[in-house]
């Protein structure tokens, strides 16, 4: 992915064969031209956490990360008044209740599990990007200030 | 001069002497009295006196008796003492159990995650770089390399609803039933009116019958008649019409909830592997199918204290009736 000044969509997804058909769903819906794909939760700290960085219009979070797992990243996401107001949304295999109480608890803005037929997966993640990047009119950099 | 003594006198002796006589004979006879009344007194105390050995007897009787219950109340004692200490033997043992039973379930429930997670997360990978393949070089491949790759994706469909289903299955034993008043009726109508959009163009009669409210988890309840109504429509399939009908009455208190369809039936000899976990009784090629359906209908209706039961003729038509308790025994004991 190249990034050319602002990014919409931030993915963070460890497993690259996911990360493709995400990202193959996001293109068929022309919406993946500005999309930034981190593989573990460290780096998504540290990028969405940096001086220089744009805010995006969504996060797309994966729960099972290496080094920095996906509650995690949400959590500090979700304390720190600058990064509150990203829009959260986790995507992940996994359909426990624990998972999913835990995350409206510490403010995820949506919870999908990933369908396991690709034409599923495809037409959930263009709800999705259609939806957020579309629909959805996010705070202007005054509000959130 | 001696004296003259008179026959007066001599009267008065004689009297007086017959009187002291009289008065010693009087004497004699109180003093008899006094005798016969000591020797009474005497036997009367004889008597006391072996009424008093009797009760000394009782009494050292009754001490001894004393002694042999101290002893027996002793042994009870000993006996208690010991049974507590192999209670609360028995109760340490009980609490490692339940620690370990406890460590099981969660495995448990961390190798459902992990299949969740792991295992879903490959399927998907393959059915969407299959699809990716047929998009992106679909037009190289001659028909039998096209048939392969639908072979492919069909197995991975198949298996990704496995996957789901299992969870489903596992998910109903572990999650806690909420409790509260739902109108069957309107969930069966609901769930059949959903089933039947995705059934157009078949030749369909179903009726839903008035159906007694329960309390129960709307959400799994809902799980039920989606798999039972599914089912009689998937095993109707090639029957004009097919017919599924809904009943419910209350009987003893408890709800009845019963499905009926004209479709393929089964076998009564296999009847008691209906509600297995994989348990299939058509080939693949006639219904297609996990096996887990009826095993969560079987689950749900069991967590919420019910029973259930089929009815089969092979080519003929299922029955199947699920029986809910009343309204107040299923609050007992239930989770709010």
């Amino acid at each position: 992915m190249t990034i050319s000044g602002s990014v919409d969509i931030v993915l963070v997804e460890d497993s690259p064969h996911d990360a493709e058909l995400m990202i193959r769903a996001l293109t068929k819906h022309k919406l993946a031209n500005n999309l930034l794909h981190l593989k573990d939760g460290e780096e998504a700290l540290r990028h969405l956490f940096g001086k220089e960085t744009s805010v995006p219009r969504i996060v797309f979070l994966d729960l099972k990360l290496p080094k920095v797992d996906g509650i995690e990243v949400l959590r500090k996401l979700k304390e720190d008044p600058r990064t509150r107001t990203i829009p959260v949304v986790v995507l992940t295999s996994s359909r426990e209740n624990q998972d999913v109480a835990e995350c409206y608890r510490l403010g995820v803005n949506s919870y999908i599990v990933k369908p396991v037929e690709f034409e599923s997966f495809v037409k959930a993640i263009g709800e999705l990007g259609l939806y957020w990047m579309v629909l959805n009119q996010p705070p202007t950099a005054a509000a959130v200030a | 001069m001696p004296t003259a003594i008179g026959q007066e006198d001599v009267r008065n002796y004689t009297n007086a002497i017959l009187n002291i006589l009289d008065d010693a004979h009087d004497e004699r006879a109180r003093l008899d009295d006094f005798q016969k009344a000591i020797l009474n007194v005497l036997d009367d105390s004889n008597d006391e006196r072996a009424r008093y050995d009797d009760f000394q007897k009782a009494i050292l009787n009754l001490l001894e008796d004393f002694d042999i219950e101290k002893i027996k109340i002793g042994k009870t004692n000993r006996e208690m003492a010991r049974e507590i200490v192999e209670r609360e033997q028995a109760e340490v043992a009980m609490r490692e159990a339940k620690a370990i039973a406890d460590a099981a379930n969660r495995e448990l429930e961390a190798f459902s995650y992990s299949v969740a997670h792991d295992l879903r997360a490959p399927v998907r990978a393959i059915d969407g770089f299959s699809q990716m393949l047929e998009e992106d070089c679909g037009s190289r491949l001659n028909d039998e390399g096209r048939r392969v790759l639908k072979v492919i994706r069909d197995n991975t469909h198949k298996m990704g609803t496995l996957i789901d289903d299992l969870l489903d299955y596992s998910r109903l034993g572990r999650q806690d039933i909420s409790r509260a008043r739902v109108d069957m009726e309107a969930l069966a109508k609901e769930v059949l009116s959903e089933l039947l959009g995705q059934a157009a163009g078949r030749a369909l009669s179903t009726s839903v019958g008035p159906l007694p409210p329960t309390r129960g988890d709307r959400t799994m309840l809902r799980q039920v008649w989606t798999n039972l109504l599914g089912n009689a429509l998937k095993f109707s399939q090639g029957r004009d019409p097919a017919r599924i009908s809904v009943e419910g009455h209350l009987s003893n208190g408890e709800a009845v909830y019963i499905v009926r369809d004209n479709g393929a039936g089964f076998d009564m000899k296999y009847v008691h592997k209906l509600f297995g976990v994989f348990q299939r009784l058509h080939r693949q090629d006639e219904f297609e199918g996990t096996g887990v359906g009826l095993a969560i209908v079987s689950r749900v209706v069991g967590r919420h204290g019910g029973r259930v039961r089929a009815e089969g003729r092979l080519g003929e038509g299922s029955f199947f009736e699920f029986i809910l308790p009343g309204q107040d025994a299923s609050t007992q004991g239930g989770a709010p």
